[in-house]
């Protein structure tokens, strides 16, 4: 880890840090963290538990139980298809086969190069203009198979 | 000036409106109001001005529509689209004519009238006028509002708590990041006269992740009620705060939630004590839906005798319909009680997308079951769905077409649940896995009729055994599949 992570990592702890009679929020905590460092590596959860007064298993815990926290960096743009019942109906599966082919991954994994992380998702509520695709903050409705590589081109 | 408005709503925005915004932006002659969506997202991006007649509309817009919307050529009538028409719009009655953020907008169509009217009652009658409305739960439990709030009314505390379940995780529902997209003041409203019921002072938001316009639109909206002194409960000042998750359709379980409200890993407690005596903090809370708070709202400012006229015997008021996959017509459908299954699809699917037929139909997200063509006769009301052994949960409808594998929708099913159990109980955490294991056998050639009979049973100890009605409901879909399309699974079985 370099300089910069571990002082923003300090600061993250010191502004989590619960009041006396409280208890600490590990979750948020957690979130805080990946909001500075993109990811929560494991070898920060010693320091964590530290800072709130927890235990490393507690922290560990929490950190392996909620998919939206990350032991590891994604590629510099994360994708998530959709795959709710509203997408599968509208056979995503087709634009996740387009996906897979184009990016050569699967889900889960990072491109050669870490330009993009292939990840699914169930549900984001953009059910009725679905099959959905999400890259970064953006949403894409509608999707088909043939849309995928100039998609793919706005972000490489 | 033309005054032009667009939805600026997460789906309407996907199908185009961010486009619109963006190109039509630097030019000079109209002004851009960007309001909620109507939830006729078939017809998005929709674009609408006011003309002589009324509102006008123009559908599927693209950015060079505009010469054409500006000359007022080729517009509908708002009042005159049938998806629109044929609804009874209560809860979603403002959506698609006024701006979220706007409390001006919002108290000129009727907001807050609800929260006055509670203002000038005892705790004891508003719980009264929720009783008389007879409204339940709208997050799929069910459970009469009325009589938690009393609970928790009278369960003696130093402290007490509201808390909206943002967590909608049922795939195929969105009415929950609607209201908070689209008309934040009504849940806040909804939670205000909960707050005041029950003796709260303070409330929190529980959004998913998913959802970070939501989130974005609550925290701008408290602030505002903050600073137009809204946020007052028995004289003090309610503490609201919007907190975001991350991830686990299990946190929609209310105990589950109250967990990962606390930071902890959000795992389902046993139930009682439940959380209206003990639970956030081991205080008496409210854990109720989105919906269920922006439809009490309304219910306060129209009386409980209203709001209980509309719907059948026991599900009264109306049910809010989120109709999608193989449809022609996906869009939010909000109607009284009562309907059958097919009249709604019928009436507001607008037959099925082209090239496609229909074959199965969920009702209720991810773990409610399915119908085949033959069983769509039935009402939609909580009775008749818990007499054939499904749920209607958030409203969720999603239409699957005649290229549907089921065997693989099956196998989708077991993947998200083994996923998604939290692992506090055997039957559902091993159960859900086995399922899988089960039918990824089957699809590759080597189950046996042995098979079938196996995954009934492990769906049996799932549904009487496991801790929490995700355990409890797993199977459903699976079961379903097999008893409607089971040609299809044995096809594969020797």
């Amino acid at each position: 880890m370099d300089g910069k992570s571990a002082v923003s990592l300090e600061v993250v702890l010191d502004r989590c840090r619960h009041g006396p009679g409280q208890q600490p929020n590990i979750l948020q905590t957690l979130l805080a963290v990946q909001e500075a460092l993109g990811h929560v590596p494991f070898n920060v959860v010693g320091e964590i538990a530290r800072g709130l007064e927890v235990t490393e298993a507690d922290v560990a815990g929490v950190l392996s139980y909620y998919p939206d926290l990350r032991t590891h960096l994604s590629g510099r743009h994360l994708i998530r298809i959709c795959m709710g019942e509203s997408c599968v109906a509208n056979h995503c599966s087709r634009v996740l086969r387009e996906l897979r082919d184009q990016l050569r991954v699967d889900v889960g994994e990072t491109t050669p190069g870490n330009r993009f992380t292939l990840e699914k998702v169930y549900c984001v509520g953009n059910c009725a203009v679905s099959p959905t695709v999400i890259i970064d903050d953006e949403l894409y409705g509608r999707m088909i198979p043939s849309q995928v590589a100039s998609l793919l081109d706005q972000y490489r | 000036m033309v005054r032009l408005y667009l939805p600026n709503d997460t789906s309407s925005r996907a199908a185009g409106a961010a486009r619109l915004a963006e190109v039509w932006q630097e030019r000079t002659g109209i002004e851009l109001i960007r309001t909620s969506a109507r939830g006729a997202f078939f017809l998005e991006p929709m674009v609408e001005r006011d003309m002589p007649e009324g509102r006008m509309a123009w559908f599927n817009v693209t950015p060079d529509d505009l010469p054409q919307i500006l000359a007022g050529k080729g517009g509908t009538p708002v009042n005159e689209i049938p998806f629109l028409r044929g609804q009874t719009r209560v809860t979603f009655a403002n959506f698609g004519v006024t701006q979220p953020l706007s409390l001006d907008e919002y108290r000129a169509h009727g907001g807050l009238k609800g929260l006055e009217a509670a203002r000038t009652q005892s705790p004891e009658a508003i719980i009264e006028e929720i009783r008389i409305s007879r409204l339940r739960g709208r997050g799929g439990a069910a459970f009469p509002v009325w009589h938690k709030w009393q609970v928790a009314r009278e369960t003696e505390a130093d402290r007490k708590y509201v808390v909206a379940n943002a967590d909608e995780g049922d795939a195929g529902t969105y009415c929950d990041r609607m209201v908070m997209e689209g008309e934040p003041f009504r849940l806040i409203e909804g939670m205000l006269i909960c707050a005041r019921a029950i003796g709260a002072d303070t409330g929190y938001i529980y959004c998913r992740q998913e959802y970070p316009a939501a989130a974005h639109t609550l925290r701008a909206a408290i602030q505002k009620a903050d600073e137009a002194g809204l946020l007052q409960s028995h004289g003090h000042r309610l503490r609201l705060e919007v907190v975001v998750g991350a991830g686990s359709y299990v946190v929609g379980e209310e105990t589950a939630l109250l967990e990962s409200l606390e930071g902890r890993r959000g795992v389902v407690q046993a139930r009682p004590p439940y959380p209206a005596e003990a639970g956030l903090h081991g205080k008496p809370t409210i854990v109720s839906n989105v919906l269920t708070f922006a439809t009490v709202s309304t219910i306060l400012a129209r009386g409980g005798e209203w709001y209980s006229s509309m719907g059948t015997e026991r599900s009264r008021g109306t049910v809010v319909l989120q109709i999608g996959g193989r449809v022609k017509q996906p869009g939010l459908v909000e109607i009284p009680f009562g309907a059958t299954l097919a009249e709604a699809l019928e009436r507001f699917g607008g037959g099925m997308a082209p090239g496609s037929r229909l074959k199965a139909v969920q009702v209720g997200g991810p773990l409610g079951s399915l119908f085949p063509v033959s069983k769509l006769g039935i009402q939609i009301c909580y009775d008749a769905f818990a007499k054939a052994g499904a749920i209607l949960g958030h409203g969720g409808i999603v239409v699957f077409d005649h290229e549907t594998d089921m065997v693989e929708l099956a196998r989708h099913y077991t993947v998200f649940t083994a996923e998604e159990s939290c692992g506090k109980c055997t039957p559902c955490r091993v159960g859900s896995l086995r399922s899988r294991e089960i039918l990824e056998r089957i699809q590759a050639g080597r189950g046996t009729a042995d098979d079938l009979a196996l995954l009934a049973d492990l769906g049996e100890t799932m549904k009487t055994a496991s801790l929490c009605a995700f355990g409890g409901r797993a199977p459903y879909p699976v079961l379903t599949a097999i008893e409607h399309f089971g040609e299809e699974f044995r096809r594969l079985t020797k």
